[in-house]
């Protein structure tokens, strides 16, 4: 079936599209249907795809700027070599996006959505074992995090329950979300910083 | 001049033993920690399989041109422990002759400067590096997931998740951490790609395990456990809790946890139907051996004391429908 025929079955359709066509992008292959389990959420609406658009489009530009910063490092090694060049990026990022701030990525109706998504992941039925996975897991105490700062070092990185990945927009590979506290982080992995964050995020149970 | 010559050769050496140049720029820090000392090796204790003759208890039957390796978790401390644990893995290598190291993540515990990388790594396994045994790492909670999959030792060859085959075993390291759709879909399609007889995926996270301080991931069970029944998956190791624990076979898969190769949480069990063997008074590691249809386990702790051993048969591919029947 033609694209623009499936897009005129309506706007939740153009939110999957756009969500695929970004997977495309990290050299991702879709999951198909029978891979994962599925998860019961609210279909997305015409705004909640107005929305992932934005989204997408604000990553996007953050990682053009980021490929400014230099290419990513090869394996190597020397581990002095690796601090370097993560050092290096970092400082590079953090030059060109000096007046970063919360909400430069989630702006205020992309967090509304983002929102959304996870109360939806945590209230479904896989929400107990979404919560479990969160417990068994080593969870941080509340951090202070700060955007355009490193993750700090030292610190674990608590894993992120793969039911609740399933209900966000996907990420190319630079770049992964965080759980800290209740907070959602979306992290750069190679300069280790906090592009951006959702403070309170994860709804209390 | 003899002391010139002597000093020039041992200079000449150690630079050759170095083979990155940051190793030597870092040598103030490569000294084991101050309360190391070599464990005392148990005496044997016989073994019906094992060869007795070098005072080791090795109960691996080492078979012509079968797989071997070894197994750690949880190992990054740096400290005394994780040192000692190493040293008794060598013995055992030059036994055994495992040839490769699977790490189930935690690899670096605390900061990851160079420094670490060095105290927790490279001085502790130094001689298994020089004898050419590679180690294949996982990522743990601790664990840094830039700096870890680009560091060549633990040959991770820049990725987060990857596969690797030794023989007739396919090995496929997981990253537990972040089991997001783009690694699912990675795991179902080289699963299903795959055509060795034998398949081991290893991770952080356990799906079971009966530890007090972490417990299992359901919600990552959720995901990966249809996968390893739909394709057959043989074998699954995990880290994280510090113990060591082998599962009863859940849907006909054998489950191991060995998160104790350095830190240790003591009395960490809750009672339990599902375990077959339990320890969590002392650190160890796992060998392991593959000919065939067989695979040969064997713990032991860091004193060289056997925790547990056996064999286990390959299990029955699944049929395509009774694959996907779960």
């Amino acid at each position: 079936m033609p694209v623009w025929q499936i897009a005129r079955k309506g706007w939740w359709c153009c939110a999957f599209l756009a969500a695929t066509s970004f997977v495309g992008l990290s050299q991702t292959p879709a999951v198909s249907p029978a891979t994962v389990s599925p998860v019961v959420v609210s279909p997305a609406t015409q705004a909640d795809a107005v929305f992932v658009k934005e989204f997408y489009a604000r990553v996007s530009k953050y990682l053009d700027l980021r490929k400014k910063a230099g290419s990513p490092p090869k394996p190597t090694k020397s581990a002095i070599k690796l601090a370097e060049s993560k050092n290096a990026m970092a400082e590079k990022i953090q030059e060109a996006r000096a007046d970063a701030k919360q909400g430069d990525i989630f702006t205020p109706e992309i967090e509304a959505y983002f929102r959304k998504r996870i109360a939806a992941a945590m209230r479904g039925a896989n929400g107990p074992k979404i919560r479990s996975s969160l417990r068994h897991a080593e969870p941080l105490h509340s951090m202070p995090l700060h955007v355009n700062q490193p993750y700090p070092d030292g610190v674990p990185l608590q894993s992120v329950p793969p039911t609740l990945l399933l209900n966000l927009p996907r990420l190319p590979k630079e770049l992964e979300y965080r759980i800290v506290g209740r907070d959602l982080a979306l992290h750069d992995i190679g300069p280790n910083l906090i592009v951006d964050l959702i403070p309170g995020a994860v709804p209390s149970p | 001049m003899r002391q010139h010559i002597l000093f020039l050769i041992l200079a000449c050496a150690q630079i050759l033993g170095c083979a990155a140049q940051d190793t030597a720029r870092l040598m103030q820090a490569t000294s084991p920690p101050a309360n190391f000392s070599a464990p005392q090796t148990a005496p044997s204790q016989g073994s019906p399989g094992g060869t007795p003759a070098s005072g080791l208890d090795v109960r691996l039957p080492l078979e012509s041109k079968s797989i071997r390796f070894a197994v750690i978790g949880d190992t990054g401390t740096g400290e005394r422990e994780q040192y000692q644990v190493a040293q008794e893995m060598e013995t055992y290598r030059q036994k055994v002759g495992f040839d490769f190291v699977l790490m189930l993540g935690d690899n670096i515990y605390g900061s990851h400067s160079p420094k670490d990388f060095t105290q927790k790594f490279e001085v502790p396994y130094k001689p298994m590096l020089d004898a050419g045994v590679k180690f294949y790492a996982t990522l743990g909670n601790h664990d840094d997931p830039n700096d870890e999959r680009l560091y060549k030792p633990f040959n991770m060859g820049g990725e987060r998740y990857y596969v690797f085959k030794k023989g007739d075993v396919a090995f496929f390291a997981l990253d537990s951490t972040y089991m997001d759709p783009a690694q699912l879909s990675w795991l179902d399609q080289n699963l299903q790609n795959t055509k060795s007889k034998w398949k081991i995926c290893y991770f952080h996270h356990p799906l079971y395990n009966d530890g007090r301080s972490h417990g299992p991931d359901v919600d990552l069970r959720s995901q990966l456990t249809p996968l390893f029944r739909r394709y057959g998956v043989n074998l699954v190791l995990s880290g994280h809790e510090h113990v060591y624990e082998r599962i009863k076979p859940e849907d006909n898969i054998y489950y191991f946890i060995l998160g104790n190769s350095a830190k240790l949480m003591t009395k960490d069990f809750k009672s339990s139907n599902q375990m077959e063997k339990g320890f969590d008074t002392d650190q160890g590691f796992m060998l392991v051996e593959i000919n065939g249809e067989k695979l040969y386990f064997q713990v032991i702790s860091r004193g060289g004391k056997t925790i547990d051993a056996g064999a286990l048969d390959r299990q029955m591919q699944p049929s395509a429908s009774s694959a996907t029947a779960h």
